[in-house]
């Protein structure tokens, strides 16, 4: 920490535009450069997006605006003077608040003590609940936000939980508001209404700071975007003299690759088929209700939906995670009756949504976790054969592109997007027959996602047939042969991709038609 | 909404009451009720009770706390040490103090060092069972009465009350009526029981007996009512989320722990002060366990811990005090079990029936078939009691979501 104050006499002064400013930022992890001398002016009431593909140090820059981090070198700036966040806390007080791409919330803790925490109304240590409450309600009306402050968040949906976290923010004073991908969870709906209230409180004289890697979302709200790229500011630009492959171009540092129509032919054969596929739920509510459909061999059939209308039911259930009524065969053979481990065998896949909790271990090496499901062949006898396992790892890192020091180092280390790669590679390493790719590109950036494309592609090509469930509706229509749209359990629509737009997706996804 | 609870639970103690007190007088074996009976189970749900709550504390800020029992042991130690130097009173605090450092040692290891949370607790656990062995053989050894295995008896005992008019003793020398006891010897059905019940709670009790009470409600309203419990829960349901808000998780873990330790050493010091009038090895008899149990029976709150604890006490209190009551007991078991049976089969919950009906068979034919209760047995008869109820109570656990995993303030999450 060598923050340079004899520079502070420069910007005191009290009339400055620039809300924050910070300069010169370096940081650095064990292994991992996360930011590199990066610069930064946001000008007061606006809306200032930076840009950068995952792992570029978006959101370490933010974190450590925020207090979380602590810079190496460099100074912030806000309000004018240039200070030093040791903790969260000194930048609350400062008004910089921050929302988190993955959710900070206690998940038995009720939305009200989720509010309230760390900066809670109290009388002697005793928390003040009515004046809590009265307040948060308050702040809720004025942004339009019904929420029962009694209900634990475990109950709440993804949208309402981050209401929840930008009433945390709000209710703490914040006039600098940190967004970190606000938009990755939400339906388009929603995210029109979360742009709306943005606006408002832009309006109001908040001053949003907002992370993104959807170039249009970015276009569509910003006053400025910065671009930054491994670490470093590439530039600052008006949404208004840039359009989106300009943008992707700052971004990737290179031309996107193209997303081009397919060369090769759907097969003939019926690789995988569910027959009357239902899964019966907890509560006698089926979230999968008698769900028929076939994918050919070489084909993607992409599985559009809003979040919790029973994909993620769906994909257990093909593989075998949940029981269920029906059948599933895959070439021919019924499955319905066998082991999650039979079905693998049998040439199944899975790419999982949430590769966090289901698709790797944080804590353990990248070899290891490039082993899961592999252990049968990278095995002697009962012991594992660490320098095959090695050897595959260090494969798939090489044709993937995985961005690492080794294959020795924790999984926690690697970007979002470089986990994602690994768990693609290791999914389609050994030439599945089906893969069933559950948002094989959520959170990731725009090259991450290329790179992931084109290796679905290619197993395509080679005649693999993929299940792709996934929100990004790009992915869907850029991916898909056919189109199935889930809505309530049920397949609502199915929709040729040249003929799908967002809007008529939307409709079926939304059961508005 | 309140309401319709108080009268549910109303409903449920009313029940519990005609059901014991009719195994009671079918049986004959008033032991059941007696205030002696109650009395000393009262005594010993105290121990496992400010166990259960200091399990309770170090899960609300996010650390398993396996070294309970080794905490108890430091208490029961020091305790003894300090009331036999100083009084009773002083030798609680002790005990206190020797709990606290358990928890402290707890703290650095796990908090400040990231050294696993189990491993950690049974290291203390071991470390606790020999280090008071060497600290006896430096200070006990060769006094009158005390020797490597225990202290030399303590002079003074902590003073006992009762309720004047109800349950008979002393007041300033005059002699109270008793009313509670009198309503006992009378057999009444339910009301003879309830006479028993209340004389039993109300009868020559320590006051050590009364602060152990009082940490329940106490420990209820820091840690929902206040803002250092609520950032204390906060930081053992999510750190990372805490820690974003400016909540100093790693310092409200230290905090917790050393409250947890102050609990387990106190339960410690009613063990050796309270309960005896020395210090013994093997006091705590795995009580630092069975209180951890209790937690998990009370859903980690304090309410629960209270009931699982009292449940324990008494089927030990029984063993204790009227052995041969036990085959009336497995009749009591049985009559239990077949109510919660006709509920489950009334409300269709299947897992809850089969568990219910084994329990049902299992008691009956006990009952039907034992005449005197092998030793052994009566010994395994509250463990026995409490996992038959643990696999009964049919309830959604909610344990704090982040309780024993790590956390390095400041990485990259």
């Amino acid at each position: 920490m060598q923050a340079g104050s004899a520079k502070s006499s420069q910007t005191l002064s009290t009339e400055s535009a620039n809300i924050v400013e910070l300069k010169n930022i370096s940081k650095s992890f064990p292994g991992v450069i996360a930011n590199r001398d990066i610069s930064l002016r946001v000008a007061r009431a606006t809306i200032h997006a930076i840009v950068g593909e995952n792992g570029a140090g978006k959101s370490t820059l933010m974190k450590i605006l925020y207090g979380l981090h602590q810079p190496d070198s460099g100074t912030i700036s806000v309000n004018g003077s240039v200070t030093q966040f040791k903790s969260p806390s000194e930048a609350i007080a400062a008004g910089v608040g921050m929302v988190h791409q993955h959710f900070m919330l206690a998940d038995n803790l009720t939305v009200l003590e989720n509010i309230i925490l760390g900066s809670e109304p109290t009388k002697l240590g005793v928390l003040s609940l009515g004046d809590a409450r009265k307040h948060v309600k308050e702040i809720a009306t004025s942004i339009g936000v019904e929420i029962d402050l009694d209900l634990p968040i475990s109950e709440l949906g993804v949208g309402q939980r981050q209401r929840v976290e930008i009433l945390k923010v709000l209710f703490r004073g914040a006039e600098i508001l940190v967004l970190d991908e606000p938009t990755a969870v939400l339906v388009p709906q929603e995210v029109d209404e979360l742009f709306t209230n943005l606006r408002k409180l832009v309006a109001n004289g908040t001053t949003i700071l907002f992370i993104s890697h959807k170039l249009d979302e970015v276009l569509a709200i910003s006053d400025a975007i910065t671009v930054i790229r491994q670490g470093s500011t590439v530039a600052t630009v008006s949404p208004k003299s840039v359009d989106r492959l300009k943008l992707a171009e700052l971004m990737v540092g290179s031309d996107l690759p193209s997303h081009g129509e397919r060369a090769t032919k759907v097969g003939e054969k019926v690789q995988l088929s569910a027959r009357n596929l239902t899964v019966i739920g907890k509560d006698r509510k089926s979230p999968v209700q008698s769900v028929s459909f076939n994918v050919a061999e070489g084909e993607i059939v992409g599985i559009a939906g809003v979040d919790g209308n029973g994909q993620f039911e769906l994909c257990e259930a093909l593989l075998g995670l949940v029981a269920s009524q029906g059948t599933i065969e895959i070439s021919g053979t019924d499955v319905s009756k066998l082991s999650i481990r039979e079905r693998l065998n049998k040439g199944l896949a899975y790419i999982p949504f949430d590769r966090h909790r289901e698709g790797l271990m944080l804590a353990a090496s990248l070899w290891e976790n490039g082993l899961l499901g592999h252990e049968g062949s990278l095995s002697r006898g009962p012991m594992i054969d660490v320098d095959s396992a090695k050897k595959s790892c260090r494969e798939i890192i090489e044709r993937f592109g995985v961005m690492t020091p080794s294959e020795l180092v924790p999984a926690f280390v690697l970007s979002g997007g470089n986990q994602q790669k690994l768990v693609v590679g290791r999914n389609l390493a050994k030439a599945p027959k089906v893969l069933i790719a559950a948002h094989p590109t959520r959170g990731i950036d725009v090259g991450a996602q290329a790179a992931v494309w084109d290796e679905i592609r290619r197993s395509r090509d080679a005649g693999m047939s993929v299940l792709l469930v996934s929100a990004d509706l790009e992915e869907i229509l850029g991916l898909s042969d056919r189109i199935l749209v889930m809505f309530d359990g049920k397949i609502s629509a199915e929709l040729e991709p040249k003929k799908a737009t967002p809007q008529i997706l939307g409709k079926y996804m939304t059961g508005a038609q | 909404m309140t309401q319709t609870k108080n009268f549910k639970l109303f409903v449920l103690i009313s029940a519990a009451l005609a059901i014991v007190s009719t195994v009671r007088l079918w049986t004959n074996q008033d032991a059941l009720t007696s205030s002696d009976t109650i009395g000393t189970a009262l005594r010993l749900t105290v121990p496992i009770l400010l166990a259960g709550m200091a399990g309770l504390w170090a899960e609300r800020c996010g650390v398993l706390n396996i070294g309970i029992e080794g905490m108890m042991i430091f208490g029961t130690w020091f305790g003894a040490w300090g009331a036999w130097q100083f009084g009773p009173w002083v030798g609680l605090l002790f005990a206190i103090l020797g709990g606290m450092f358990g928890g402290l040692v707890h703290a650095v290891a796990t908090v400040r060092f990231n050294i696993d949370q189990v491993i950690s607790g049974v290291v203390i656990n071991l470390f606790a069972y020999f280090g008071v062995r060497y600290l006896s053989e430096l200070v006990y050894v060769g006094k009158p009465g005390g020797g490597i295995s225990q202290s030399p008896p303590q002079k003074w005992a902590l003073p006992k009350f009762n309720l004047p008019i109800l349950s008979g003793g002393e007041v300033a020398g005059w002699k109270s009526p008793d009313f509670l006891g009198w309503l006992e010897s009378q057999r009444w059905f339910v009301l003879g029981d309830l006479g028993g019940i209340s004389r039993g709670l109300t009868h020559s009790i320590s006051w050590a007996t009364v602060i152990a009470v009082i940490v329940v409600p106490v420990s209820a309203w820091v840690l929902w009512r206040t803002r250092f419990g609520l950032r204390l829960r906060s930081s053992g349901e999510s750190p990372v989320a805490a820690e974003s808000l400016g909540v100093k998780v790693n310092r409200l873990r230290y905090y917790g722990l050393l409250i947890s330790g102050g609990l387990a050493g106190l339960a410690g010091g009613t063990l050796s002060i309270v309960a005896s009038s020395y210090y013994r090895q093997g006091q705590t008899a795995g009580r630092g366990f069975i209180g951890l149990a209790t937690m998990i029976f009370g859903n980690w709150r304090p309410s629960g811990v209270l009931t699982g604890a009292m449940l324990f006490g008494y089927a030990e209190g029984i063993k204790l005090v009227a052995s041969d009551s036990i085959t009336a007991l497995f009749l009591l078991i049985a009559s239990m079990s077949g109510v919660f049976l006709l509920y489950a089969i009334i409300s269709r919950k299947r897992s809850q029936l089969l568990v219910t009906l084994c329990a049902f068979v299992l008691s009956a034919i006990a009952y039907r078939t034992i005449d005197t209760v092998p030793e052994s047995l009566t010994q395994s008869l509250p463990y026995v009691v409490t996992l038959i109820v643990l696999a009964t109570a049919n309830q959604r656990l909610r344990p704090p979501a982040m309780a024993g995993v790590p956390f390095r303030p400041g990485e990259p999450h």
